[in-house]
C-alpha cells in the first residue's frame, strides 16, 4: 500500500470515529452542564450524577437489570450444555435440527416475541402466566443463538467425543467427565458468549416494556422515565449505561485476546 | 480359556458389515498386534473390547468373565488413542493421576504411583507442564503412563505412533515393548504398519475385510504367509503370474498363486547351475532402489519382472542393463 492510500485511509477512519464518537461526547458534556443552549455550555455540575446515584429507583433498576440478565444466562447455559452433551454423545444425527432451532431466535424481533408470548400466556393462570417467568423465558429465547454458538464452537475445537472416551476408559462416567474435562476446556467460549448475552439483555427495552409488570424495571425503562422529567439527567443515565456497556465489551475483548494469545503460545507461533 | 477371548464377533454399522465372525484368543502377558489396511475392522474390534462400541453379535470374555455388556468404565481396560486424547486443561501430573483419583486412592498413594510411572516413561521433569507444551512423542508417553498407572487388566493401543516421526517412532516402539515386558501387562496393539507389528509383537493377527486372514508369530507370518493377501501385505513379496513364472524359470507350478520374498532371489553375474532344489533363470537389471542396508533390484526375465534384495556392500553390486543369473530355492517359494 502506498503513502497516499495510507493517508486517505487515516482520513476516512478519523471521520468515521468522529461521526461515531461525537454524539457520545456531546451527551457526556450535556450531562455535565446546567445549560447548553448557546455555543458554549454553562454551569459545570455533577448534580445529575448525584441525583441518579442517590435515586433509589435507579439503584433498584440497576440491581434488577443485573438480576434479569444473569438468571436467563445461567438457565440457558445450563440447558445448552446438557442438551449439547446429549446430542453430541447420544444423538449426533439430530444435531443439525438443534442448530436450526437455536438459530431461529436470530430472526425473531423483540416486539413479535413479546406479543406472541403475551397472546399465549397472559391469561394463563399457570406458572407460565407469571410476568417474571414470561420475561425470563423471553430472554432465554433471545440469547439462545449466542450461547449455543459459544458452547458448540468450544466443543468443536477440542474433539469432545475422544476426550470423553479417554475419561471413560479411566473409569469416569460420561456426564461427570463432561463437567470435569469438557466444561473447563470450553469455559472461555461460554464466558464470552455469556458477556455478549449480558450486553444484549442490558440494552433491551421492547421486551421488558411489553412483558414485565410495573414493579420490574430495567435501566432502559428508567432512562425512558427520566427523559420525561429532565433531559440532562437522562443524559447522565445514558452515560452510565454506556460506561457499563463499555465495561462489558472490554471484559469480552480481554478474555478473547487472552485465549487467542494462549492458543498462539500453545501452537508455538 | 485364554485371558481374552472373542467368540463369533460380528459388528455392523447400518448395512456395512465391519467384523465378520471373529474368533480370537489372547494369552496373559502377551503383546499381540492387530494388523491390516485401513478400514479392515481392526480398530473396531479394539473398540468393542474397550466397550466403546457394542458388538452386533458374539461374546467377549476377559479373565473368564463375560464383559460383552459391561460399560467401558467397569471393564478395567486401559487405552491409548491415536490422537493422545490428553486433557488439555490438566498438567502431566494431573492427567496421569486422573484415573487414580476416580479410584479414590489416597493422595500419598497417587503421588507415589504417578511419580513411579512418569519415571518409567522418562517424563519426571515434565510433571508441571501442560500437554500443549510437550512434543508429540512426550504427549504419547504421558498417554501411555495415564493408561498404565491404573494397572489395567489389558492395555489397548490404537495406532498410538502413527502421528509421530520415523526416528521417534522407532524409539517409542522399543520403549513400549520394554515397559510392556517390565510390567507384564497384556497388550493389544493396532497398526497398519507391518514393520511396527514385526518389531513389537509376540503374535500378529492379520485382518482383511473384517476377517482374520492369518494369526501367527512375526517370523512365521513373514516366512510363511497363509494367503496371497497376507503375502502382499507382509514384506515386499513378489507375486508373479504363475504361468509367466513357469515359463521364465522353466518349472511347473500348478497353484493359483505363488509368492517369493525379494531376499531369497540370489543374483549373480556368473552363471549358476540349476539343481533339484533351485530354479535358475537369466535376466536383465531394469532399475534399483537403495534401501540403506540393502538395494532392491528390479530384474526383467523375458517380460516377467521380479524384485531381488542384495545387501549393500559399499558399492552397487549391479548396474542397469547388467545381465544377471537369478537362483531361487524351491522350498522358499510360498504357494497358495
Amino acid at each position: 500500500m502506498n503513502k497516499h492510500s495510507h493517508k486517505s485511509a487515516y482520513i476516512v477512519m478519523t471521520l468515521v470515529i468522529i461521526w461515531l464518537v461525537l454524539p457520545l461526547l456531546a451527551t457526556i458534556i450535556y450531562s455535565l452542564f446546567e445549560d447548553w443552549t448557546g455555543i458554549i455550555p454553562k454551569g459545570f455540575t455533577l448534580a445529575n450524577y448525584e441525583s441518579i446515584f442517590t435515586n433509589e429507583d435507579f439503584l433498584t433498576s440497576m440491581y434488577q437489570t443485573v438480576l434479569i440478565c444473569i438468571i436467563p444466562i445461567f438457565i440457558t447455559v445450563l440447558i445448552m450444555l446438557l442438551a449439547l452433551f446429549v446430542v453430541t454423545v447420544y444423538f449426533p444425527k439430530i444435531e443439525k435440527y438443534v442448530q436450526i432451532l437455536c438459530m431461529i431466535p436470530y430472526t425473531i424481533q423483540g416486539i413479535i416475541l413479546s406479543v406472541s408470548i403475551l397472546i399465549l400466556y397472559a391469561n394463563s393462570e399457570s406458572f407460565f402466566g407469571n410476568r417474571m417467568v414470561m420475561l425470563l423465558g423471553a430472554y432465554c429465547i433471545i440469547i439462545l443463538p449466542y450461547i449455543y454458538n459459544g458452547i458448540r464452537n468450544g466443543m468443536r475445537a477440542i474433539n469432545m467425543n475422544m476426550l470423553l472416551e479417554a475419561a471413560e476408559m479411566l473409569g469416569e462416567s460420561k456426564i461427570k467427565a463432561f463437567f470435569k474435562v469438557i466444561v473447563p476446556n470450553i469455559i472461555s467460549g461460554i464466558t464470552v458468549s455469556s458477556l455478549l448475552a449480558v450486553s444484549l439483555l442490558f440494552g433491551d427495552y421492547v421486551i421488558i416494556r411489553n412483558l414485565s409488570s410495573t414493579d420490574v424495571n430495567n435501566m432502559q425503562q428508567f432512562l425512558y422515565q427520566t427523559m420525561k422529567r429532565s433531559s440532562t439527567e437522562a443524559s447522565a443515565v445514558f452515560v452510565v449505561i454506556m460506561l457499563i456497556t463499555f465495561l462489558i465489551a472490554a471484559i469480552v475483548l480481554t478474555i478473547q485476546s487472552r485465549s487467542s494469545s494462549e492458543k498462539l503460545k500453545e501452537t508455538g507461533k | 480359556m485364554s485371558y481374552i477371548s472373542f467368540e463369533n464377533i460380528n459388528k455392523q454399522f447400518g448395512t456395512n458389515h465391519v467384523l465378520k465372525d471373529i474368533n480370537l484368543e489372547v494369552e496373559k502377558g502377551q503383546l499381540v498386534t492387530l494388523l491390516g489396511p485401513s478400514g479392515c475392522g481392526k480398530s473396531t474390534l479394539l473398540r468393542c473390547l474397550a466397550g466403546l462400541e457394542q458388538v452386533t453379535s458374539g461374546k467377549i470374555f476377559l479373565d473368564g468373565q463375560d464383559i460383552t455388556d459391561i460399560p467401558p468404565r467397569r471393564r478395567g481396560i486401559g487405552m491409548v488413542f491415536q490422537a493422545y486424547s490428553l486433557f488439555p486443561n490438566l498438567t502431566v501430573y494431573q492427567n496421569v493421576a486422573y484415573g487414580l483419583k476416580i479410584k479414590k486412592m489416597s493422595k500419598l498413594e497417587i503421588e507415589q504411583k504417578v511419580t513411579q510411572m512418569l519415571d518409567i516413561v522418562g517424563l519426571s521433569d515434565k510433571i508441571k507442564q501442560y500437554p500443549a507444551q510437550l512434543s508429540g512423542g512426550q504427549q504419547q508417553r504421558v498417554a501411555l503412563a495415564r493408561a498404565m498407572v491404573t494397572e489395567p487388566k489389558v492395555l489397548l493401543l490404537d495406532e498410538p505412533l502413527s502421528a509421530i516421526d520415523a526416528l521417534l517412532r522407532k524409539n517409542l516402539q522399543i520403549e513400549i515393548r520394554r515397559i510392556q515386558k517390565q510390567l507384564g501387562i497384556t497388550t493389544i496393539f493396532v497398526t497398519h504398519d507391518q514393520d511396527e507389528a514385526m518389531t513389537l509383537s509376540d503374535k500378529i493377527h492379520l485382518f482383511h475385510d473384517g476377517k482374520i486372514e492369518q494369526s501367527a508369530t512375526p517370523e512365521e507370518i513373514y516366512a510363511h504367509p497363509a494367503t496371497k493377501f497376507a503375502a502382499s501385505f507382509i514384506g515386499n513379496y513378489n507375486l508373479p503370474v504363475v504361468a509367466e513364472f513357469n515359463k521364465a524359470f522353466q518349472c511347473d507350478f500348478q497353484n493359483e498363486s505363488i509368492a517369493i520374498r525379494p531376499e531369497i532371489i540370489v543374483l549373480s553375474k556368473e552363471p549358476v547351475e540349476k539343481t533339484e532344489q533351485t530354479l535358475v533363470s537369466q535376466g536383465v537389471i531394469k532399475g534399483y532402489t537403495p534401501h540403506g542396508s540393502l538395494t532392491r533390484y528390479n530384474v526383467d526375465f523375458d517380460g516377467l519382472q521380479l524384485n531381488a534384495d542384495v545387501l549393500f556392500n559399499n558399492n552397487m553390486a549391479f548396474d542397469v542393463d547388467d545381465r544377471v543369473y537369478a537362483s531361487i530355492a524351491k522350498d522358499q517359494i510360498n504357494c497358495f
